[in-house]
């Protein structure tokens, strides 16, 4: 099977077309959905629409556009921002050490731009054993999948943004819910004991974080909570 | 919203360079460092702390319009959320769309 996906896809033309089509389908509606809530976000909170779009194709990653959103309303300062994004981004890091050596020899401004194309779900298809195997063929198939992945974010931040702004207000709140919602089931769709304990402590600690020390709440919260599962979690490993 | 202190654009840029950085790092180090050492583990714990920190000050303590519905109405779309999710086979799509229906029925309930 993976022979005959390999010779079809030789090609990076033919590779490139595959992963287009494979970006119209479970991956775009992921990408909609979560874009089109932060583009509901972005209109509630105050952004015009270019900034909105201007946020999922620069920083694409909807973590740090949401939590930079919600900071920027709260009144932080931009260094509270730039702390808050850089630590909920830091898994491009990993990402991208292990997804880039796939591609072959590429040069570093080959690899920083697939580096910012890269996404969590443009990363797990090619981390399939259905994606192509040969390098050149790889980077075809990343590049139009990920190129796919941001315009449909362009365009779903542009529907939330003017859906909030126009729709009754029950749908606009509907909207707005779906970054939580897509988070929560991000989160809890975890194998790893570490990882939940990592999700449990954040939750916990937000609140009274927030009663004391509401500016800086969600890092505290991150930091602490991140450190605990870090703590505990090692000393619960399996000593092999 | 005039009274906030930037420019959008201003802190859709800082949000860009805070996670362009990584990206940076990773294409310039990739073969060098190891991704499943400690400080990775430690930084990628942290992400998941604080994004369950953002979930909660969504849902929880809400800054825009959400705060408008009641925190009951609220924990129930949570609650259809993780349940969805869990029935459905840990899809996400299913979950996220009841979760939001949920949201959009209560308030049309309460509007009208």
């Amino acid at each position: 099977m993976k022979r005959e996906a390999d010779l079809a896809l030789a090609d990076p033309g033919a590779a490139a077309r595959a992963g287009f089509r494979v970006a119209i389908g479970v991956p775009l509606l992921l990408v909609s959905g979560g874009m089109l809530g932060f583009g509901a976000l972005a209109h509630d909170i105050g952004f015009a629409s270019w900034e909105a779009v201007l946020a999922s194709t620069v920083v694409w990653a909807l973590p740090a556009q949401v939590v930079a959103t919600e900071l920027h309303a709260a009144g932080a300062d931009l260094l509270a921002i730039a702390i808050a994004a850089a630590l909920t981004s830091m898994r491009f890091f990993p990402m991208a050490v292990a997804l880039l050596p796939t591609f072959g020899r590429v040069g570093l401004a080959g690899r920083v731009a697939q580096s910012h194309l890269m996404s969590a779900t443009s990363w797990a298809f090619l981390m399939r054993s259905a994606a192509p195997s040969e390098p050149r063929a790889r980077l075809a198939y990343h590049t139009a999948f990920a190129l796919t992945c941001i315009t449909a974010a362009a365009l779903a931040t542009l529907a939330g943004w003017l859906g909030a702004a126009a729709l009754p207000q029950p749908l606009a709140l509907g909207l707005l819910f779906m970054n939580a919602a897509f988070f929560m089931v991000l989160l809890i769709d975890q194998r790893s004991r570490q990882a939940l304990l990592a999700v449990a402590s954040g939750a916990l600690l937000y609140g009274p974080v927030h009663a004391g020390l509401p500016e800086m709440a969600l890092l505290l919260a991150g930091v602490l909570g991140g450190t605990v599962a870090f703590l505990l979690g090692d000393r619960l490993r399996p000593r092999s | 919203m005039s009274e906030l202190p930037h420019p959008g654009f201003v802190v859709v840029l800082v949000a860009a360079a805070a996670t362009f950085v990584w990206r940076v790092l990773g294409a310039v180090l990739v073969g060098r460092v190891d991704p499943d050492g400690p400080v990775v583990r430690w930084f990628t714990l942290t992400s998941y702390a604080l994004l369950a920190a953002l979930v909660v000050r969504l849902v929880g303590l809400p800054t825009g319009s959400l705060a408008e519905l009641p925190a009951t109405v609220r924990a129930g779309a949570v609650l259809v959320t993780i349940t969805v999710w869990w029935l459905g086979r840990r899809r996400p799509l299913p979950a996220v769309l009841a979760g939001s229906a949920c949201i959009v029925a209560a308030a049309w309930l309460a509007a009208g």
